[in-house]
């Protein structure tokens, strides 16, 4: 595990090394109404090219009978954690076909992170709390950046070059075009996107004090 | 109506018809009532049902959807569901859909393709029949209905989603909806239950085969959710129809046979109640009408006995209440009638002397024998009565009678009747009596009223004269038997032979003079015999010195009876006893009148043998002349020689107390008996009448005039005046002027003539 947590540190470094002469843009995600949307994955893939993806760990974490954070952007072949902060067991589980897996009931830490080495999407669950619900976004390119409440996505360092800029929800209701983004080596490009999202489905956690499970 | 003629019948049908009416109106009213509620609990209940049903079947549905959301929501489920391996996929949805029942399970893309199907395992991936249903479970995260399959069969389903934890795809759960579920329903509703297509196939049915065939023959189009009647293989139901998801509907029945059969029930109990109750009823008013009907009926009976004359006591009803108050009073009058009808039929058929029976008594007993039947008449009468009475005074009479009528009752055979007719006259009833012992009858009569008869110490003789008379040989009429009987009596004692039989006496009097008796007694009441007046002449001075009295019978349908017609047969039968009496008052007060106007006549009353041995006419003559203040000279006896010769010594007896009283006596008919100089002599009269035959010959008889002229010289020789009666002519008047005779009688001078023609005529000779 420990052997994990080292390898994310040449990717911070690398990110540092390139922070001089690079680009950057920001990403304004609202609603068809207007409505700035969270949890929005804003994705640039490179039009050739594709670099080697440096190893990476994440971490989500299961706090509080909820999947902390909602959205999980990796590179693909990154190693998620999933950290159990409550006093009792969870059942994690994914059906999603690129990453189908199963940590059954687990208190603290599972022993060994899940490898994510397919690029895909990847809805997680409990099966113990039916309203536990996280997405998982497995991309092939180091460049993503997730919106914020705010609807704001950025994404710094990016070397010049032709992209594809791919927006993406896990409750989007239609898949939205990519669009084809030119950065020279200073540029600060802005985009204002719209999705059309639904709204979180509505599966009620009850109370905790109703026996805090 | 014949039914209402006894007091009992009326009440018991009144009583009993009352309560059949409420009985009936009962019955009516709960049949009705019971139709009407039936109607409305059938529609009720149907409605309930209906309600009942559509929840049932939201339930259901929930249930099913919860189920199939369990079974969505299974780890292994949705584990295996991810697998995606075709093989796998249908197994698990096979396992899983048994573990709710569901026949039929389906895997739903998320765009709605069927991705598996149970039923069609090798099929290739088709869009789902039901999108509105997928759409609908879109909007609502779950939908169910009932709808038909691709083989039209009916089928509840339900869609989920199988969420992982994201909605990734639906399944579709199916149950049939067969013959089970219609009777499950059918169970928990309390109707019958039947599922139809839209089509019109029935799909399934809680009902028998019988009447589910039945079933497709109805009109489904009439059928809504408002009860209607429906008639099912000749069973009766109240029926509704319901949509059953969009391509079905539910018909649910209620069989009125089964709602009645509860009313049925009531009604047949309450038939048994009514009927029991009538029964008892019937009982009830019967035992009471009878208890009240029943003392009623038996007084009418005592009524009825009453009326046939039988007063015997009734049995006592002895209830306190109004019948019994009544009853007690019919019980005293009863007792009332009883004794005044007795006292009545005492005194009707009792003599009051003696205690026997009367002759009325003794002639309805004497009615009342039949043509078959053999009986004797004895009439008994004492021969001594008379002078014992006379001398001893009535009550010693009287006591003599009821002596006798005991003596003669004690030798009375069995079965017969004794009876005092009148008088000293007894009569005997004997039924079956032969002559022989009759007569033999008759001499233990005569001996036993030899023995003398004791009275007060004084022993008196009696004798007796019977006569007999035979039913039905001496005839048949009560009075012609009485009569002959009577005629045979008379003439024993005429004989002193003790007893004659009617037969030996002949038949006596014609009939005429069988019924003259009763005629003559009739006669006595009604005034019928009255008296004419004959004139005597003093031919010397030719002065009216007297009137002979000569009774006339003025019958009110034969005329003027002359005295020649029923004088001797009153005597004979004694009759003239009765007349006599009357008479001779008639003619006292006839004289007393006449001499109070100053017509000193002498007033002549002729006696017979039979009034003369009566030993209480000088009694009466004393009475007589006391009562009408008359001199003894104001009257004169006149008695036939005939009348003397029958007893003479007594009549001589009786004669010289007349005369002692100062009566006037005369012979009557002199010259036409037997008596003699010397006896003539002895007596004390002081007149002779010469018998007219002997006056009717003069002219022609020189015989009859010498014996004339001798009479009366041989009269004025005694002392005695003479008289002539039957004078007709001038010349015999003459004649007996000339020879002497001192009054005269007859025609010529007057004819026999009522009391008032009489004075006139007398006023009318002194003017000439
Ligand atoms: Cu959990």
């Amino acid at each position: 595990m420990s052997k994990w947590v080292l390898a994310a540190l040449p990717v911070a470094m690398l990110g540092w090394a390139c922070a001089a002469n690079a680009a950057s843009i920001n990403a304004m995600v609202r609603t068809p109404d207007g409505i700035p949307v969270e949890d929005a994955a804003v994705v640039l893939n490179p039009a050739s090219g594709m670099p080697r993806p440096a190893l990476r760990r994440a971490t989500i974490e299961q706090r509080d009978r909820e999947f902390q954070p909602y959205l999980t952007i990796v590179t693909k072949g990154t190693a998620i954690d999933f950290p159990n902060r409550d006093p009792f067991k969870h059942h994690v589980y994914s059906f999603s076909p690129p990453n189908v897996f199963e940590i059954k009931l687990y208190a603290d830490k599972p022993a060994k992170p899940i490898l994510f080495d397919k690029s895909g999407e990847v809805v997680l669950g409990c099966n113990i709390h039916d309203w536990m619900e996280a997405h998982v976004l497995v991309v092939e390119t180091p460049w993503f950046a997730k919106s914020g409440a705010d609807g704001s996505a950025t994404i710094k360092h990016l070397p010049a070059g032709a992209y594809r800029l791919r927006l993406w929800h896990p409750r989007q209701r239609a898949v939205v075009a990519d669009v084809k983004v030119e950065l020279k080596s200073t540029d600060a490009q802005h985009f204002d996107m719209t999705i059309d999202v639904a709204p979180r489905a509505v599966v009620k956690k009850p109370p905790p004090d109703a026996g805090g499970y | 109506m014949t039914v209402f003629r006894s007091l009992e019948r009326r009440i018991a049908v009144v009583f009993v018809g009352l309560l059949v009416f409420v009985m009936v109106l009962m019955l009516l009213i709960v049949g009705r009532s019971s139709e009407v509620i039936i109607g409305a609990e059938s529609q009720r209940q149907l409605a309930a049902g209906a309600r009942n049903f559509s929840n049932l079947i939201e339930r259901d549905r929930r249930q099913l959807e919860l189920a199939a959301s369990v079974l969505a929501g299974d780890f292994g489920f949705r584990e295996a569901i991810a697998t995606q391996d075709r093989a796998t996929v249908l197994s698990v949805l096979r396992n899983h859909g048994s573990r709710i029942g569901a026949r039929m399970m389906m895997i739903l893309s998320l765009n709605g393709e069927v991705l598996f199907d149970t039923r069609r395992p090798a099929e290739a991936s088709h869009t789902f029949l039901f999108q509105a249903l997928l759409d609908r479970a879109k909007q609502e995260e779950r939908s169910g209905d009932v709808v038909l399959m691709e083989d039209m069969r009916p089928y509840q389903i339900v869609i989920v989603p199988i969420m992982a934890p994201v909605r990734t795809a639906w399944v579709v759960m199916g149950f049939p909806v067969e013959d089970t579920w219609a009777e499950e329903f059918s169970r928990s509703s309390g109707l019958d239950v039947s599922v139809v297509s839209a089509a019109g196939g029935i799909r399934a049915s809680s009902l028998p085969p019988a009447l589910r065939q039945a079933l497709t023959a109805v009109q489904w189009e009439a059928l809504d959710e408002q009860p209607k009647q429906l008639t099912l293989a000749g069973y009766h139901y109240h029926a509704v129809s319901l949509a059953l998801g969009s391509q079905a509907r539910v018909l649910l029945m209620l069989s009125l046979e089964r709602s009645e059969a509860v009313f049925r029930n009531l009604e047949h109990i309450l038939f048994i109640i009514a009927a029991c109750s009538i029964g008892l009823f019937v009982v009830g008013s019967f035992s009471l009408a009878r208890r009240i009907a029943g003392p009623v009926n038996h007084l009418v009976r005592a009524a009825q006995r009453f009326e046939a004359g039988d007063y015997s006591p009734a049995a006592t009803v002895s209830a306190p209440d109004e019948i019994g108050q009544l009853a007690a009073s019919f019980e005293h009058m009863r007792a009332g009638i009883a004794a005044r009808e007795q006292k009545i039929s005492r005194l009707a058929y009792e003599d009051t002397l003696t205690g026997l029976p009367n002759r009325t008594r003794l002639t309805e007993s004497l009615s009342a024998l039949g043509p078959d039947d053999h009986a004797v008449i004895a009439v008994l009468d004492l021969d001594r009565f008379a002078p014992i009475n006379d001398a001893l005074g009535h009550r010693v009479g009287d006591s003599l009678l009821q002596l006798v009528g005991s003596r003669l009752l004690e030798i009375m055979p069995q079965g017969g009747m004794l009876a005092r007719l009148w008088g000293d006259e007894f009569a005997f009833l004997i039924e079956k009596a032969e002559p022989e012992t009759a007569r033999q009858f008759a001499e233990r009569l005569l001996e036993a009223l030899r023995k003398p008869i004791d009275i007060d110490g004084q022993k008196l003789d009696v004798s007796g004269s019977i006569g007999m008379a035979f039913y039905p040989d001496d005839g048949c009429d009560m009075d012609v038997l009485l009569r002959r009987a009577e005629l045979a009596m008379y003439a024993a004692k005429q004989r002193q032979c003790g007893c004659m039989f009617a037969a030996e006496v002949g038949e006596g009097p014609p009939p005429e003079q069988l019924s003259l008796i009763g005629e003559m007694r009739q006669a006595l009441e009604c005034n019928q015999f009255v008296l004419y007046y004959q004139p005597k002449l003093d031919l010397a001075a030719n002065q009216v010195v007297g009137a002979e009295a000569l009774l006339r019978w003025q019958h009110p349908e034969r005329g003027l009876i002359p005295p020649g017609n029923f004088i001797p047969f009153a005597e004979k039968t004694g009759f003239i006893r009765e007349i006599t009496p009357r008479l001779l008052e008639d003619i006292a007060a006839q004289a007393a009148s006449w001499r109070e106007r100053g017509m000193q006549l002498v007033l002549s009353a002729n006696l017979s043998a039979r009034d003369l041995l009566n030993p209480g006419l000088v009694r009466l003559m004393r009475e007589l002349l006391e009562t009408y203040g008359l001199s003894p000279q104001a009257l004169c006896l006149e008695i036939t020689e005939s009348a003397l010769m029958e007893d003479p010594m007594l009549a001589q007896a009786h004669l010289a107390e007349l005369a002692g009283i100062g009566l006037k006596l005369s012979i009557d008919d002199y010259g036409a008996g037997q008596a003699s100089l010397a006896y003539l002599k002895s007596l004390p009269v002081h007149e002779l009448k010469i018998d007219q035959s002997f006056i009717n010959s003069l002219a022609l008889s020189p015989k009859d005039a010498a014996i004339v002229r001798s009479t009366v010289a041989l009269g004025h020789a005694l002392g005695l005046s003479v008289v002539a009666e039957g004078i007709e002519s001038q010349t015999d008047l003459d004649w007996l002027r000339e020879v002497g005779c001192d009054i005269g009688q007859g025609y010529f001078i007057a004819r026999p003539m009522p009391a008032a023609d009489f004075s006139a005529w007398l006023t009318r000779r002194a003017l000439i």
